[in-house]
């Protein structure tokens, strides 16, 4: 062996031990600095208010991340028309997957965009690394929908440009209905459901009228749109839970209720158990925000134009007749190079009429129309002057001012917390057991009440 | 005088095996030279592997959640880690696919080795070509496939089982179905790629000593007991290994066929760690990576050591 290539054994490993615990006390030194005591209350509540450009020619490059799909064509149809009014402003639209990138982009603070497309439920989450838009949006929150306001809200500053509104709607099976003899229209409240679906398994029997979903997070989903129609949701404004609550009480009551006297098709969205049984007529009440219009539209092929749409039942007399149920905002993060020319471009797409009209209008990806949501802003949202037209998977039906009518009646709510899909595995989950006649609705508040406060809400 | 007679060293030209002196010599201290060569794969090594690791380990002390300062709360993470009932599941959910799985994929990978690499078997190529397409199919495809195949009311396995008068079942709706189903998913998938590994085993085997055992009139079945198997035990205990890393950390599977249900029945190991990350919990994810790797390779070292033991 030569000298003086290896070292003894003995000091070889001392050096090498040595070299290791150097590496790992540089390499830990990186990266975020760690402290003992709490975070500083004054620089925690400190605000970033994104102010609009000052010149009256904005110029400049933007990055915007959308879902790919057909909304990214329909965003990206609409960038020419905004370069008519901002012509120096360039816009790179990037399909992204966001919820794979964005926690990591915004984390490394590395070729963050200007602006995002964000799931309502995501925004609270990410809310510290996103500029409060309480400034630029105040010309326009009068006019936009209070639910959307509410759930882009934290700590009094606005983190979203809101989108859609995404009302839930009472779709059902108007021709199999009318066969079993049972009017849809005089649906008012959830009790005439539960009569209207007895009437109809009578008449058919063997079939479980109204859907009931099987998807924890799905499930979750629509519960807490069944709850949005009675003002309340999984958390207050404050993040803190109310789940053990009457309103809860009631709508889990209901679904345990249609479940129990088997009413309803137990399936997830649109999976082939769920497709069969509409398509079969056992399911003919879908429960559901008013992107299920596609399903009629594109995927159910023997039964499109069999349904119709109204407004949800209401959970007492002259309540509510509906209760949001998902929807999307636009997200402006703070490491953004240009977000204030971000911004430009939201408020063209969403508050100027050729804006709103190139998005819900009639365009190359829908010819008809986006008929999956209506947007959140009032002026946009005129039940006198349609942006899509009739949806022919609705017999024709004039949805618009369905939706735009029901969308009207959605009570304000909160911003969902952080932990929202995180409660999926508790709250949704119990729900499941419950159809599956392992929990009472009673059990299902308190053991998930318990779960997520020590998981979940604890632990922020 | 020629050049080429010229006995002294080329000047910047490449040089004779004797007498020659390394250009690099002068300037560079020949012990050190060794690691010089090694330092780009260290340099990787340390930047792709060893740092994210101890970031990860150090971000696991405390409550981060990926901005600002992080706060040290010591132990806590896995103190709630270890109290936790979904933890724990998901690590009984890895175990128990991991038991539907490993011992499965291993004899039958090796059943069709075997018969892959019998030379009188006709289309070969074809087979082994045949057996590796699974693998290499994109998994959301498959997944997909899963889902329509399974599917409770109008899926082709339960239409089989109708038309032998059989009930329904919920593949993938049920706690005592769903991880059958995706177990089943994972050994559709990944078994061509196992059966290429011990195809290579099998073909180090000398043929004579198959020849020796036939003279000696030793059947087919006492050839793969008593040669097969441990000439290829090391391939064997090695993709054990390899398969026990791969369940541990299932992911896709899970998250596109089932999304972790019914009731969390096959939210994998690999799944629950996700959703700490995905909801922020940083912290409490890098503290759940550590127990994973602290228990894969615990269950690794078994291998390794059972391997040892029979050498």
């Amino acid at each position: 062996m030569h000298k003086g290539v290896l070292m003894h054994p003995k000091k070889n490993t001392a050096a090498a031990a040595a070299g290791a615990l150097t590496l790992a006390i540089t390499l830990t030194a990186c990266g975020p600095s760690i402290t003992s005591g709490a975070p500083d209350d004054a620089e925690a509540a400190s605000v970033d208010r994104l102010q609009a450009p000052a010149t009256e020619s904005p110029r400049g490059e933007i990055t915007i991340w959308d879902r790919s799909g057909d909304l990214f064509n329909v965003f990206d149809a609409v960038i020419d028309d905004f370069n008519e009014v901002y012509p120096d402003i360039t816009v790179h639209h990037e399909a992204v997957d966001i919820d794979a990138k964005l926690q990591n982009t915004l984390i490394t603070g590395t070729d963050v965009p200007d602006g995002v497309f964000l799931d309502d439920a995501k925004v609270a989450g990410f809310s510290e690394y996103l500029w409060d838009l309480s400034d630029v949006l105040a010309p326009y929150t009068d006019d936009i929908a209070p639910q959307k306001i509410d759930v882009n809200s934290l700590d009094g500053a606005i983190h979203g440009v809101p989108f859609d509104l995404d009302p839930g709607l009472l779709f059902y099976n108007e021709t199999a209905l009318t066969d079993a003899g049972v009017d849809a229209t005089q649906i008012e409240t959830y009790d005439d459901l539960l009569e209207a679906a007895r009437e109809y398994q009578e008449a058919v029997p063997g079939s479980a009228p109204i859907h009931l979903e099987q998807s924890a997070f799905l499930g979750q989903l629509q519960l807490e749109m069944y709850a949005g129609q009675l003002g309340t949701s999984i958390a207050d404004e404050n993040g803190e839970l109310r789940l053990d609550s009457d309103e809860y009480r009631q709508v889990l009551g209901w679904l345990d209720t249609v479940n129990q006297e088997g009413l309803g098709t137990r399936a997830e969205y649109l999976s082939p158990s769920d497709v069969g049984a509409l398509e079969s007529g056992d399911q003919v009440f879908y429960p559901w925000a008013i992107w299920f219009s596609f399903a009629p539209e594109q995927q159910l092929t023997e039964t499109s134009g069999d349904w119709r749409a109204m407004p949800l039942p209401a959970w007492e007399d002259g309540g509510a007749r509906s209760g949001a149920m998902g929807g999307s905002s636009f997200v402006l993060p703070k490491d953004g190079e240009n977000a204030d020319l971000a911004w430009l471009f939201y408020e063209f797409l969403m508050f100027h009429e050729d804006g709103y009209r190139a998005v819900w209008g009639e365009n190359d990806t829908y010819p008809n129309g986006l008929a999956t949501s209506i947007p959140a802003y009032s002026p946009a949202a005129d039940p006198a002057n349609p942006l899509f037209g009739p949806v022919q998977g609705l017999g024709g039906q004039d949805l618009w001012t369905t939706a735009v009518e029901a969308g009207e009646q959605i009570p304000g709510g909160a911003p969902a917390p952080a932990w929202w899909t995180g409660a999926v595995d508790y709250l949704g989950t119990n729900v499941q057991r419950m159809y599956d006649g392992d929990m009472t609705p009673d059990e299902v508040i308190e053991q998930s009440t318990a779960d997520i406060q020590t998981n979940l809400v604890d632990r922020q | 005088m020629s050049v080429l007679a010229s006995p002294g060293p080329v000047q910047g030209g490449v040089r004779g095996r004797t007498g020659a002196r390394p250009l690099l010599r002068p300037w560079l201290p020949r012990k050190v030279a060794p690691y010089l060569f090694v330092l780009p794969f260290i340099a990787l090594f340390v930047a792709f592997s060893v740092y994210p690791m101890l970031f990860t380990l150090r971000l696991s002390f405390t409550d981060w959640r990926g901005s600002g300062a992080a706060q040290w709360v010591g132990w806590d993470n896995y103190a709630y880690l270890l109290g936790n009932e979904m933890f724990w599941g998901s690590l009984g959910n890895s175990a128990l696919l991991w038991l539907m799985i490993v011992p499965v994929q291993v004899v039958l990978s090796l059943l069709i080795a075997v018969l892959l690499n019998n030379a009188k078997i006709r289309m070969r190529s074809f087979y082994r070509i045949a057996f590796l397409v699974p693998f290499v199919t994109p998994l959301v495809a498959v997944a997909q496939i899963w889902v329509v195949v399974f599917d409770q009311n109008y899926g082709a396995v339960n239409g089989l089982l109708n038309i032998l008068g059989l009930p329904d079942v919920g593949w993938l709706t049920t706690t005592a179905f769903a991880k059958p189903t995706l177990a089943l998913l994972f050994l559709w998938k990944t078994t061509g790629f196992i059966v290429i590994i011990l195809l290579s085993g099998l073909q180090s085997i000398d043929a004579s000593v198959y020849e020796a055992a036939a003279i000696d009139g030793a059947s087919r079945a006492r050839q793969l007991r008593s040669i097969t198997v441990p000439l290829v035990r090391r391939t064997l205990m090695f993709s054990v290994v390899l398969q026990t890393l791969a369940v541990f950390q299932m992911f896709a599977e899970p998250f596109v066929v089932t999304d972790g249900g019914p009731y969390n029945s096959t939210t994998t190991a690999g799944l629950h760690l996700y959703e700490h990350i995905t909801r922020g919990d940083l912290g409490t994810g890098a503290a759940n990576s550590f127990l994973l790797v602290v228990v894969v390779m615990g269950l690794s070292l078994v291998f390794v050591r059972l391997l040892r033991t029979e050498d």
